[in-house]
């Protein structure tokens, strides 16, 4: 295939901006060629319309009929084990590791500075 | 002039002419999509001003209700009937969107018709807001998207968001 990932009915996608940045949701249906309904019952994103640029696609998708109700977008995360195939994706960790770099204080940044130098 | 930055919001106005005496009034009840309370009030008396021998003057609104969505996460296909005027002349149109609610559908009208038909918010008249059905669509754009089986890569994805301030 040309293509590895589609935006599709089902496909677990990872909010990069605005309110609920940093948590995953599930492509429940799609609005228009650039706003997507989600919903996100485990990662708690309410059931809403999102940008398609608000997004990024992951490689994991889970099997849901078009416009399904909520529960079942629940029982099909936790059947795929989703929270923790995510986990182990690049994009998580990379996520994860700015995160902690956010957090660093002064101290630990002058030893990430010298740990880099030497 | 309307000044629109958001949604606009969905209002229920009813409103009749005064009654002189003990004669009895017809009352009007109209669908304003409108910013504020405000400006939903002064589009009921110009819609009606318009079509009824009534004017702000001689009546009252008997009840203003603000509208909310029965169904927010429901993606809808939305006909809009609007009425214009270009700078030659008024026409109708009939123009579809999809969306969650009818008034995110009216808003994308209005933006629509401003870019489309350079039509600005005070020449624009929304005469009749319908849900459509799916099979009864017309616009190829919105019949696009239904399909069951949707999907859709994203080839060349530019992503342009800069949080960063330039100083």
């Amino acid at each position: 295939m040309l293509y590895q990932r589609y935006i599709e009915i089902g496909r677990v996608c990872y909010i990069r901006l605005g309110e609920h940045a940093g948590k995953t949701c599930v492509v429940v249906d799609m609005v228009d060629q650039k706003h997507l309904l989600v919903d996100g019952p485990m990662s708690g994103v309410p059931r809403s319309t999102i940008r398609l640029n608000q997004v990024a696609i992951t490689d994991l998708k889970i099997a849901i009929p078009r416009g399904c109700k909520t529960n079942k977008v629940r029982v099909e995360l936790t059947k795929a084990d989703i929270s923790t195939k995510f986990a182990k994706t690049s994009l998580s960790k990379k996520a994860e590791a700015k995160k902690d770099k956010a957090g660093l204080g002064d101290f630990e940044r002058f030893k990430l500075r010298v740990a880099k130098t030497t | 002039m309307k000044f629109k930055c958001a949604e606009l919001k969905e209002y229920q106005i009813v409103g009749k002419p005064l009654s002189k005496a003990n004669e009895k009034t017809p009352i009007y009840k109209m669908r304003i999509f409108a910013p504020d309370e405000i400006v939903a009030k002064s589009r009921f008396w110009y819609f009606l001003r318009q079509l009824k021998k009534v004017r702000k003057v001689n009546g009252e609104i008997l009840r203003m209700t603000l509208v909310s969505n029965k169904s927010p996460t429901k993606i809808k296909n939305f006909g809009i009937w609007v009425r214009y005027d270009s700078r030659s002349g008024s026409h109708n149109m009939y123009r579809e969107y999809r969306d969650v609610s009818a008034t995110g559908a009216v808003t994308q009208c209005y933006r629509d018709m401003a870019a489309r038909h350079r039509a600005r918010a005070h020449s624009i008249q929304i005469m009749k807001v319908e849900v459509v059905k799916a099979g009864e669509c017309k616009r190829p754009i919105i019949k696009q998207m239904h399909d069951s089986s949707i999907k859709f890569p994203l080839p060349h994805r530019i992503l342009k968001y800069n949080k960063k301030s330039i100083f």
